[in-house]
């Protein structure tokens, strides 16, 4: 059971280390997939430091909880990415913007797995 | 006001009043008013240039194609039939808007082509290179208003988009080419199309139709200055008929049955009728390409479909025929017409790329890969991706030999009008050997323009080579090369050198045979007649102005086994493959050090 925990982690920390690399070294390909257009000057500057540091973070601290195994690492990404759906539901309520639900399933789905890996993945004493 | 102080000027001779109005005098004696913005006469130039387009595509050039719009244009001017282009895009465009060798000017060949030992050459960039002039620049520090919409294809990065070239008012697509319908690549080789305007990236609008579009913004350009009396010269370069080979349904319906007869047949009777009309000597020959397919021994599903990529072709053709009808009908509704020179001419010949067999599954993975359809009910519309066949562009370039990238007539003689209201000779033919660098010159005789003289902004630039072809276009020379004036070229390993009726010719492999021949491409414009045993002092003389022509002008090597096909492939692959390997090396990178220490940390 932890052993499947563990590798679920793993993999959506890999996930995100790649999505925030893709920012950094390709945003053309990326940007799409969360439904930008990618800008100019400080828009872009913008668009590629704040996503990759998005991605990155999360990806880190996945990678910090699994190798520490101190589950104190995985409550920032279970905050960023609880935030991050709560933020998109709101910009649907208040902004008429689109329900993605694409993006927010997994989001939703990546912190339960985290807040699980949280109760049953054992701390190092 | 102006045109009356200039026919004053004009009938007392007054040149040295004349050179005090106006600071300037032109070298064929004619007075520039170039100071004068008010009632200023000089003429309006649009220069249009097609895109893969044959020798023999147009009507005026003995195709079946109806091109109204420039037949019009050829009838009021006069139609060169011995001018050539380079057989390749960029390299022809730096020359066109420079007048500069391509390898001088930092073009030898698309970057797209460009092999990796040529990149660390500073002449081998593929883009336009800081030491040379457009002829935009030229013309807008005269007093014009210079316009561009279409394909640039001469670089992106900083100072190299046309807006920092001289244009004015831009919407260019920076790459080799992309569909005619939307904002999408054509080739994997580009993450998206890369539009720009006035030097920002551009999002196309969702009813874009390339040929409509580009009309419609050069209108936009030229309107939105005409109150202040200065000219414009207006770059057009279309889309068509580039790959991928696209039309409106209406268009394409008017083929309809058109191309059933094969591509023989069509390169037969376009070579007919391009006698009758006194494009090509009576008795022109004809060699057949060995990528010329066998009409006859295609199943009728298989011919229906191959007469329907011509069919979208023609109409592609014809689409741009109709748009250059448009904007000519804007220019007299706003009475402009009769001040305003036109210029038309192709980049290259047609394109022998397109597969012979569009069922092949290289085609249909790089077709899935793009997202793109072939089916033969949409051929040609929105989402569908289309080419012809190495046979029907062999038609395209009738009576010639070879086509698009090869130094074959088929490949570099295209053709060229200058028409006008204003211009002395009306519907008249030239033989008259014309070389793509003239381009710049003539437009800037016509514009009283002095090009520049080794240096220009200050700083080195290099000269202007070609020559002007105003004294042909005026009827006061019959040809503006002298018999012993040799003009060189090369792309990509093929070759030509032309001096007087003459022609040194070197195609490389697949399609070629590796070997210099020498043609009279004034009698034997389908070089069929390999005179290399006839005249071989004639063969050397060339050979050694060849010789001089690659020194003067840094012509590199080509790398041993380049292949153009494989090397765009190569860098295509290239391109696709590096940013994912890069991602897949840096997360290995990143996850190592986390494995380390977790294979460390004590177990509990």
């Amino acid at each position: 059971m932890t052993t499947a925990i563990r590798l679920l982690v793993l993999l959506s920390g890999v996930l995100f280390l790649v999505t925030g690399l893709r920012w950094l070294v390709a945003p053309a390909g990326v940007a799409p997939d969360f439904g930008l257009v990618l800008g100019s000057g400080i828009g872009l500057s913008s668009q590629i430091g704040d996503m990759s540091a998005f991605f990155l973070t999360l990806a880190l601290c996945i990678l910090m909880g699994l190798t520490t195994r101190r589950s104190i690492w995985y409550y920032p990404a279970i905050t960023l990415l609880s935030l991050t759906a709560i933020g998109r539901i709101l910009a649907w309520l208040l902004h008429d913007a689109a329900l993605a639900m694409n993006l927010i399933a997994p989001e939703v789905l990546v912190a339960l797995l985290l807040f699980f890996a949280t109760r049953y993945l054992p701390d190092r004493a | 006001m102006g045109k009356f102080l200039t026919f004053l000027m004009s009938v007392a001779g007054c040149t040295v009043l004349c050179s005090v109005a106006t600071g300037s005098e032109s070298t064929d004696g004619h007075l520039n008013l170039l100071n004068l913005r008010e009632g200023d006469d000089r003429p309006n130039i649009v220069l249009i240039l097609a895109d893969d387009l044959g020798f023999s595509d147009i009507a005026p050039y003995g195709s079946e194609i109806n091109t109204p719009s420039l037949s019009a244009l050829a009838e009021a001017g006069v139609s060169f039939t011995n001018y050539h282009t380079a057989a390749n895009c960029a390299p022809a465009r730096a020359m066109l808007l420079t007048g500069v060798d391509a390898h001088l000017a930092g073009v030898p060949n698309i970057p797209e082509m460009l092999a990796p030992e040529q990149r660390y050459d500073a002449h081998y960039q593929g883009v336009l290179g800081s030491n040379v002039v457009t002829v935009a620049t030229l013309l807008e520090e005269a007093g014009y208003h210079t316009y561009m919409a279409g394909k640039w294809h001469l670089g992106s990065g900083p100072g190299l988009l046309p807006s920092q070239r001289g244009f004015e008012r831009t919407v260019a697509l920076a790459d080799s080419g992309a569909d005619n319908w939307e904002q999408r690549p054509y080739i994997p080789l580009y993450d998206k199309a890369n539009w720009y305007a006035d030097g920002e990236p551009y999002q196309l609008p969702g009813d874009f139709y390339s040929s409509r579009f580009l009309v419609d913004k050069t209108v936009d350009f030229i309107d939105s200055n005409l109150h202040d009396d200065a000219p414009f010269f207006a770059y057009l370069p279309f889309q068509a008929v580039h790959i991928p080979v696209q039309a409106p349904q209406e268009f394409i319906d008017s083929y309809r049955g058109i191309y059933d007869v094969g591509w023989n047949a069509v390169r037969e009777k376009r070579r007919t009728q391009a006698i009758a009309l006194g494009i090509i000597p009576a008795d022109v020959g004809m060699v057949g390409m060995a990528t010329t397919g066998d009409w006859h021994a295609l199943d009728a599903e298989r011919q229906r479909y191959e007469a329907k990529r011509m069919a979208v072709y023609a109409g592609m053709v014809e689409a741009m025929d109709h748009h250059i009808g448009r904007l000519m009908a804007f220019l007299k509704s706003r009475d402009q017409f009769e001040n305003t020179l036109f210029i038309f001419t192709s980049d290259n010949g047609a394109e022998g790329a397109g597969p012979a067999d569009p069922d092949n599954p290289i085609m249909q993975r790089q077709l899935s890969t793009l997202n793109y359809k072939s089916d033969y009910d949409t051929l040609g519309l929105k989402g569908s991706y289309n080419t012809i066949s190495p046979s029907f562009a062999s038609a395209a370039v009738s009576p010639l030999a070879y086509y698009k990238f090869y130094a074959g007539e088929g490949g570099m003689r295209v053709p060229l009008i200058v028409a006008g209201a204003s211009l002395p000779r009306q519907g008249v033919l030239s033989d008259a050997f014309s070389f793509v660098t003239d381009i710049t010159p003539t437009i800037l005789s016509l514009a009283g323009v002095e090009p520049p003289q080794g240096r220009h902004g200050g700083k080195p630039v290099e000269t202007v080579i070609g020559r002007d072809l105003s004294p042909v276009i005026r009827g006061d020379a019959e040809r503006i090369y002298g018999e012993h004036d040799a003009v060189g070229y090369e792309l990509a390993g093929n070759a030509a050198l032309f001096r007087g009726d003459y022609k040194i010719v070197y195609n490389r492999g697949p399609l070629g045979d590796d070997r210099w021949r020498l043609f009279n491409i004034k009698t034997d414009p389908g070089e069929t007649n390999d005179l290399s045993n006839d005249l071989p002092e004639q063969l050397q003389n060339m050979l050694a102005a060849y010789e001089r022509y690659v020194v003067d002008n840094h012509v590199l090597p080509m790398p041993v086994g380049y292949d153009h096909i494989k090397q765009l492939a190569i860098n295509m692959m290239r391109k696709q493959l590096t940013e994912p390997l890069l991602i897949a090396i840096l997360t290995l990178l990143i996850l190592l050090p986390f494995y380390v220490a977790y294979r460390m940390k004590p177990r509990q």
